[in-house]
């Protein structure tokens, strides 16, 4: 029974997680219907950020966060700005052939720089917990979920309220009205994808703090987001939460009752089922192709 | 038609090289070069005709591998039958994969046939701990009976990529790749028009999983030594799409064209620099789908086209 609820809660953890990058990788398409194959990178950059800031400077972890925000917040911007931009408006196909190319520059560039090695940010608190009960709950996998459940709130909240998230959402509801109206598509796209990266840097720094980090992480973390919204409902940010924390669970139980070398197969056989099954995601509110 | 009376010609003399007693390196250089040539023809075959990228084509070629692999040091299997058997079993995996997947457009496809092909591979990987049995052997791979010289897998892998771009030259001009061609321009009105395109669509995937898989088999031979991480790479899914996208999408020798070039520039630049080439082929892949996308054989008829 404690392993059962010690598996539900780590799954929960990790689950905050995947929510908060999911988001942005369910933003990005939502607005610009783009499949963003390098999303696992910008992961990598946030990590590797948190990472070099920490291990050359000794700085907190958690206080280096508004810089992998801001790294790959910027790397985002530029590659949609300069790149991107231009495949837009060209069938689907382009954009994701287009994203996939800047996958293989960004895993093989961090590669050459910084070589294959597995790294890890040991913190003094790291593996520090307190116990609850029968179950132990590390302290910077708890900061790590409150932060990242905190963002995924944010960027729902920035959608609905604020007025660059309105033009957001008009350029994503029909775009030739949203120009007719006076917003800037191009400038609003690359807005979308700067938010989109910048969580997802967020989300990198975040798991640098207790994850293994590698120049090649990237794909696995793509595949986990393409996932978690098709479980929560592609462009639809409340569904990437339910699904994020959904899948976290769904992979603890796997690691702790079966295999944790099998979870990506996990993943896909759930995907598969979900494609199949319920292409509107399980709340039946995302959009399909 | 004197066009492809070049591509004929170009196949007999192919025919007739091993006559000239070369050096095993060439016949292996070459031997790679038409195992290439036959899979981003195949993979062209679907998501260059359809429009439907299929970034997990990989699986196949891991499943006709393992499947060669399997019969003949498990079973003593003979080495056709052996890839037929490979053949036949990607096919029907394709079969039952397609069934699902090609209901999903674009990019839905795409993440989940890439899905699909990790999966394949971690399964493989993993299959034999977890369930405490001995069938796929895990990380340590499978080594397989060397038996035959080098001219062997010179003309198997030859007719197997030149049948794969015959079917290819036909399916370019017969109906059925018609019906292809119109669900990648207009997917709802090629089904207005009374094409069944699910049906076609997932024949043509099966098509293209028999093809890889095939391939598969006899690359299990030929290499002697198989492993999951080396033949479920997804680096070998990445050079299909490169090379057909290089050469031309969509078109017959497009994916011939990229392959040869492709192969020759992995041959000596992917062995010793592996990361600069892949960061490479990245750049190529970005630099032709902005500025390119007929790839290099649109390149040529625009060319003619504006003389």
């Amino acid at each position: 029974m404690a392993l059962l609820i010690q598996a539900l809660i780590t799954g929960l953890l990790m689950g905050g997680v995947y929510a908060a990058y999911s988001s942005g990788f369910s933003l990005i398409f939502g607005v610009m219907n783009i499949v963003n194959i390098f999303h696992g990178e910008l992961i990598m950059i946030g990590a590797f950020t948190t990472y070099w800031l920490y291990t050359l400077y000794h700085i907190d972890p958690f206080l280096t966060l508004p810089l992998s925000i801001i790294s790959a917040g910027v790397i985002g911007y530029v590659i949609q700005r300069f790149v991107i931009n231009r495949v837009v408006e060209a069938p689907p196909m382009m954009s994701y052939l287009c994203t996939f190319g800047i996958h293989l520059i960004l895993g093989n560039l961090a590669l050459l720089l910084w070589s294959a090695d597995f790294r890890t940010v040991t913190t003094s608190y790291s593996g520090i917990g307190f116990s609850l009960g029968p179950v132990t709950i590390p302290i910077a996998r708890l900061i790590t979920f409150l932060i990242a459940i905190c963002t995924t709130f944010g960027v729902y909240l920035f959608l609905e309220k604020a007025r660059y998230g309105k033009a957001i959402r008009a350029a994503s509801q029909d775009k030739e009205t949203a120009r007719l109206v006076g917003i800037d598509i191009k400038k609003v796209y690359a807005l979308t994808f700067a938010i989109g990266a910048a969580i997802t840097g967020l989300a990198g720094g975040l798991i640098s703090t207790h994850f293994v980090i590698y120049p090649q992480m990237g794909l696995p973390y793509t595949i986990i987001a393409f996932c978690v919204v098709v479980l929560g409902g592609m462009g639809y940010i409340p569904g990437a939460l339910v699904g994020g924390l959904l899948l976290g669970v769904i992979q603890s139980l796997t690691a702790t009752y079966l295999s944790s070398g099998l979870s990506i197969a996990i993943t896909f056989i759930l995907l598969f089922i979900i494609l199949v099954l319920k292409p509107r995601g399980i709340m039946g509110k995302g959009i399909v192709e | 038609m004197r066009k492809h009376a070049v591509w004929l010609a170009v196949f007999f003399a192919l025919l007739l090289v091993p006559a000239f007693k070369l050096e095993g390196y060439y016949y292996r250089t070459l031997s790679m070069i038409f195992l290439w040539i036959g899979l981003a023809s195949a993979w062209n075959l679907t998501s260059g005709f359809t429009g439907y990228i299929d970034f997990g084509a990989v699986a196949y070629f891991g499943i006709g591998n393992y499947a060669t692999a399997l019969s003949m040091t498990k079973a003593g299997v003979p080495f056709f039958p052996a890839i037929m058997i490979s053949g036949l079993l990607s096919g029907m995996v394709a079969l039952f994969i397609g069934r699902y997947t090609m209901k999903l457009r674009g990019a839905y496809f795409g993440i989940a046939t890439l899905a699909f092909a990790e999966a394949a591979s971690q399964i493989v990987l993993e299959f034999d701990r977890t369930f405490h049995v001995t069938i796929f052997e895990g990380s340590h791979g499978i080594t397989l009976p060397i038996a035959h010289d080098e001219t062997f897998f010179y003309y198997t892998f030859l007719i197997v990529a030149a049948l794969i771009v015959f079917i290819a030259f036909l399916t370019d001009r017969n109906k059925f790749g018609y019906a292809l061609k119109a669900i990648k321009e207009a997917e709802n009105s090629a089904e207005l028009a009374g094409i069944d395109t699910q049906r076609c669509k997932v024949s043509v995937y099966a098509v293209t999983g028999v093809m890889i898989g095939v391939l598969g088999g006899i690359n299990a031979y030929w290499l002697t030594y198989i492993s999951p991480l080396d033949v479920f790479s997804v680096t070998h899914t990445i050079h299909m799409i490169i090379m057909a996208l290089f050469g031309g999408i969509g078109t017959v020798f497009g994916p011939v064209i990229g392959a040869v070039v492709l192969s020759l520039a992995n041959e000596t630049l992917g062995a010793r620099l592996l990361y600069t080439y892949l960061l490479m082929l990245g750049v190529i892949l970005v630099v032709v789908v902005i500025f390119l996308p007929g790839g290099f054989i649109g390149l040529l008829s625009f060319r003619r086209f504006r003389k």
